[in-house]
């Protein structure tokens, strides 16, 4: 035998064994880069606010997500969900980077998003990413009529505006001064409770404010020597209602009642400004301490306490709801070897869902036309839901004001 | 209407005050060292935060945070001095950068060890209203205002009185004739902006006591004081205070009298009108020509 055939057999091994490899890493890569239709790990991709003006909402709604993921993949043995979250800062452009990554990661679906400015343009990129995104943050009406086809949303301003209509109606007000911010999802629940209560006669005054507002005293004080309301309803978020009901507990406006739209009944603002939001009305699926009838309520509060040492709020309660409609149509989809054929999106529409929120359909426009959200009142340390009144936990204290 | 515009003026009063008392400390380092710090607002809201901690872990009322706040913001005015001082090239534009930065990680350095939830003071006596006749106010809201006139006739009869104020004067005027009257630069630089620190750490306090706060609000202080800053004219104490007041009171009649959606809009177009009749600002000197 000569040397160069000595020479040429570990060559030829060495050769053969980096083509092995590198097929292997071929085959990792495109495997990382595949759908997992095949596999029993289905990736979800979150996008949310987790700091910026959002963060806390953006925080609480991920805490909802890990919470359906963890209870999923306890409860499911086939399959298998895993979450790559990104933070989108509260700003539309970090929103779109944050989907057109998920989308380039392989995700299925994208549950998240809050904030109607940033989930718009966000939902946009995944539609054309060809991934269903679904919703509980982004209450604008404008949201569902882009014709998109796979953007899913839990709770619109409709079911809003019909409690916060519904409660006015229970009070019987017959004049109203609304407090707006100028921002997207706010000035539309304004314009749309402002349009019913005129249409039923009320007098009506609105009052729009730049979110960067600090100093309410120039507002209320109109409220209080020109409007002289009975209701002075506030649509905002955290940072608003502190201001305004600062400004208000020193003019003391003459009103029967002070209401709020969302984020204002939740255990956090009970705990942290009880001197400020005492008999204040605002949205709340949940009551507090929360109440649930059903055994998946039961669960979901229980696990919600021992993962964060604390009781959960409705934001959180809506991205638990979504993520799991999401996780169990990407499940369904899966067995039925749909995921890459939209299979997701027939999935949640193909049936009204049972949730902890009541009955959850999408209509074609992706909506769910059966939300109806329930108004509460913070009565000391609780808050007790009072409308609707099928749902109300307890009587509504009125007229009642915070100072 | 007597009334709306009566009280809409003390408003405007009260919250100018509280502007001047942020606008103060950006003022001394502008007027100083040609420098717009823009973390300044971020160092008003580390103060903030360090007032609320004071309030929650201890209960006390947190305008007694102003002395633990003091030395913490002063060492983070320090350090962003430091940081700004390695600048050898470009000084006015590479530090807007520089200090942009410090401010997203100072930011961002809140959010990390306080959260984003929105947090405000719980404290019954500050949120007591006070009456002035027919005028109504928070209580904070009126310390506040006098804290921020007692600190501006302080920062006056420093800067014109004291050797150290003469110096910051002197640098501002002629750096390199001040040097060669055996003024040290650096020194002096360093101590405006841990005065800066000082005037951030009781306007931080103070916006604590009276509104909300959270990390994202130190932007929004940034840009207030600025906009003071360049109406009061470059190096003037009492123009900021004008500058603060005018703004405040544009801001509450626009809410009143027009729209509090235009309120931004006003400010705005009171900063165009002044610098465009008087391009020096309030109390600015003319530069001469040749």
């Amino acid at each position: 035998m000569d040397r160069s055939a000595i020479r040429s057999k570990p060559r030829a091994l060495v050769r053969a064994l980096l083509r092995l490899g590198a097929g292997a890493a071929s085959a990792c890569a495109l495997l990382a880069h595949t759908p997992a239709a095949f596999a029993d790990v289905l990736p979800v991709g979150v996008e949310l606010p987790l700091t910026g003006s959002m963060a806390r909402a953006g925080n609480a709604q991920l805490e909802g997500i890990k919470l359906a993921a963890d209870l999923f993949n306890q409860g499911n043995g086939k399959h298998k969900v895993s979450l790559t979250v990104i933070d989108d800062e509260a700003q539309p452009a970090k929103a779109v980077s944050a989907v057109e990554k998920l989308a380039s990661q392989g995700v299925l679906a994208i549950t998240g998003g809050y904030g109607s400015n940033s989930v718009s343009p966000a939902s946009e990129a995944a539609d054309k990413a060809g991934i269903v995104y679904i919703t509980s943050g982004a209450v604008d009406s404008a949201m569902t009529s882009r014709g998109l086809k796979r953007f899913f949303r839990i709770g619109p301003a409709s079911g809003y505006s019909k409690a916060v209509v519904g409660q006015l109606n229970a009070m019987g007000v017959k004049s109203l001064s609304i407090l707006a911010s100028t921002k997207q999802a706010t000035t539309d629940l304004s314009n749309e409770v402002s349009k019913q209560m005129r249409a039923q006669g009320a007098t009506v005054t609105v009052h729009a404010f730049d979110p960067t507002m600090t100093d309410f005293k120039p507002l209320v004080n109109k409220v209080r020597l020109q409007d002289k309301p009975e209701v002075m309803l506030m649509i905002g978020y955290e940072n608003d209602y502190i201001g305004i009901l600062r400004a208000a507990k020193v003019l003391r406006p003459q009103l029967k009642a002070v209401m709020g739209a969302w984020s204002i009944a939740t255990p956090k603002m009970t705990a942290e400004f009880p001197d400020l939001v005492n008999n204040v009305i605002g949205c709340a699926m949940l009551p507090h301490p929360a109440q649930f009838g059903t055994a998946e309520g039961k669960t979901f509060v229980e696990a919600y306490q021992a993962a964060f040492h604390k009781e959960p709020d409705y934001v959180a309660e809506f991205a638990y709801v979504q993520s799991r409609l999401l996780f169990d149509a990407m499940a369904r989809a899966a067995d039925a070897g749909t995921l890459k054929q939209d299979g997701i999106a027939a999935e949640l529409r193909a049936k009204p869902h049972d949730t902890l929120i009541g009955k959850v359909s999408f209509a074609p426009n992706g909506d769910n036309p059966s939300f109806l959200n329930n108004m509460a009142q913070i009565q000391g340390d609780r808050i007790v839901l009072v409308w609707p009144k099928e749902r109300a936990t307890g009587k509504l204290n009125y007229p009642a004001l915070p100072w | 209407m007597a009334d709306l515009l009566l009280q809409s003026l003390y408003s405007g009063v009260l919250v100018g005050g509280a502007y001047a008392l942020v606008a103060l400390g950006l003022a001394l380092v502008f007027g100083s060292m040609r420098i717009i710090n823009l973390a300044h607002g971020e160092l008003v809201l580390l103060a903030a935060y360090i007032a609320y901690t004071f309030e929650t872990k201890l209960g006390l009322n947190p305008v007694f945070a102003i002395p633990v706040a003091i030395p913490v913001v002063c060492a983070a005015a320090a350090a962003a001095w430091y940081l700004v001082s390695r600048i050898k090239r470009d000084r006015e534009l590479n530090s807007l950068i520089l200090t942009y930065g410090i401010g997203i990680v100072l930011t961002n350095g809140v959010l990390l060890g306080w959260g984003a939830d929105v947090r405000s003071t719980g404290n019954a006596w500050l949120q007591d209203s006070v009456m002035l006749g027919n005028l109504l106010s928070m209580r904070s809201e009126v310390l506040s205002f006098g804290i921020s006139v007692v600190l501006m006739l302080a920062l006056w009869w420093w800067l014109s009185r004291s050797w150290y104020g003469r110096a910051v004067r002197a640098i501002s005027s002629n750096r390199d004739a001040a040097r060669l009257m055996g003024i040290d630069p650096r020194k002096t630089e360093l101590i405006s902006f841990v005065v800066a620190g000082l005037l951030a750490s009781c306007a931080g306090v103070s916006i604590y006591a009276s509104s909300a706060i959270q990390p994202s609000v130190g932007e929004a202080l940034t840009v207030k004081a600025f906009i003071i800053t360049v109406l009061a004219g470059v190096g003037s104490i009492p123009g900021v205070l004008a500058g603060a007041l005018l703004l405040g009171i544009a801001e509450a009649l626009t809410v009143t009298l027009a729209s509090s959606a235009l309120q931004e809009l006003a400010g705005m177009l009171l900063f165009l009108i002044v610098l465009y009749v008087l391009p020096n600002g309030l109390f600015g000197v003319a530069k001469r020509r040749g």
